[in-house]
């Protein structure tokens, strides 16, 4: 699902000011990479929870499956890249490539931190299994 | 004191099929049809009453009628069990025709109700009826096909155990 999501958020935001990465979001000297390299998009790994839809008496109970990838984009505060709000909705809009879910959505956070912005990206995937 | 539970691998089950020789907890699914996936099951002896007024008394009173008996339950839509596996190989009409082919064809069905799972010692209750009350229904806040079952039984509940 990550590679897929990937592969949808590198076509979206083709020809823009931002770039992205295919590395996960890793420390580099005591710093993430996101931080680092600003105007590079990281995709994190997939996290996955499983609870119980309906619980049933044969035991066979029927599961909800949630998977959440988080992305990470920094730029400049002061200077923001002027394409900055197309390139959010193009990394949202990339959600739609995932398709066999019965709720798929993405939250947007911005956190400022001296003179960076970043952007935190949640999208979450779930599937009745 | 005894309690009965259904948390310790012990569960509710139960059998459908077209003879009473079929309708057997103990044999399962090897002779007739057990109802997968259901979320609760209700079993209502309802007795019935007449009450009458006299002239002569302050209160009521009642008279017992013949009882009305049900089995009701909901369960998550299972395609094999709600339409059936078909006839090959040859089986038990409820195998073949699922639950909702022996409702549309209003066969009789013969029933077991285990209480407290399929080993020995489990009381179980028997009996006879008509499959009624289909409705599955799915949206996308239980976006799981669900559908409730009732079993009108024709007649009375007969008590006994798994032997």
């Amino acid at each position: 699902m990550r590679s897929q999501l990937l592969t949808q958020i590198i076509t979206n935001v083709a020809n823009s000011n931002i770039s992205v990465s295919q590395e996960l979001p890793w420390n580099s000297g005591g710093q993430v990479l996101y931080l680092k390299n600003k105007k590079h998009f990281y995709l994190d790994e997939e996290q996955e929870s499983r609870e119980d839809f309906i619980k049933t008496l044969d035991k066979n109970d029927v599961e909800q499956k949630t998977i959440t990838l988080n992305g990470y984009l920094t730029v400049d505060a002061k200077n923001q890249p002027g394409d900055i709000s197309s390139v959010v909705a193009n990394i949202i809009a990339a959600n739609s490539v995932i398709t066999t879910t019965i709720d798929n959505s993405v939250e947007v956070t911005t956190e400022i931190d001296n003179d960076d912005i970043t952007y935190t990206f949640e999208y979450n995937f779930i599937t009745i299994i | 004191m005894s309690v009965i539970n259904v948390s310790a691998g012990n569960e509710a089950v139960l059998v459908l099929a077209d003879a009473v020789a079929n309708a057997n907890v103990a044999t399962g699914a090897v002779t007739g049809l057990i109802v997968p996936q259901m979320q609760d099951i209700t079993i209502n002896n309802s007795t019935g009453i007449f009450r009458f007024k006299t002239l002569d008394n302050t209160a009521e009173s009642a008279v017992t009628t013949p009882a009305t008996n049900q089995i009701s339950l909901n369960a998550v839509v299972d395609a094999t069990s709600f339409f059936g596996a078909g006839n090959s190989p040859a089986a038990d009409k409820l195998i073949e025709d699922g639950l909702f082919g022996a409702s549309k064809a209003k066969t009789r069905v013969y029933f077991q109700v285990a209480f407290d799972g399929r080993d020995s010692g489990s009381k179980i209750f028997t009996g006879s009826g008509f499959i009624s009350g289909l409705a599955p229904t799915v949206n996308m806040d239980s976006p799981v096909w669900i559908t409730p079952v009732t079993i009108e039984v024709d007649g009375d509940f007969t008590e006994s155990a798994v032997a």
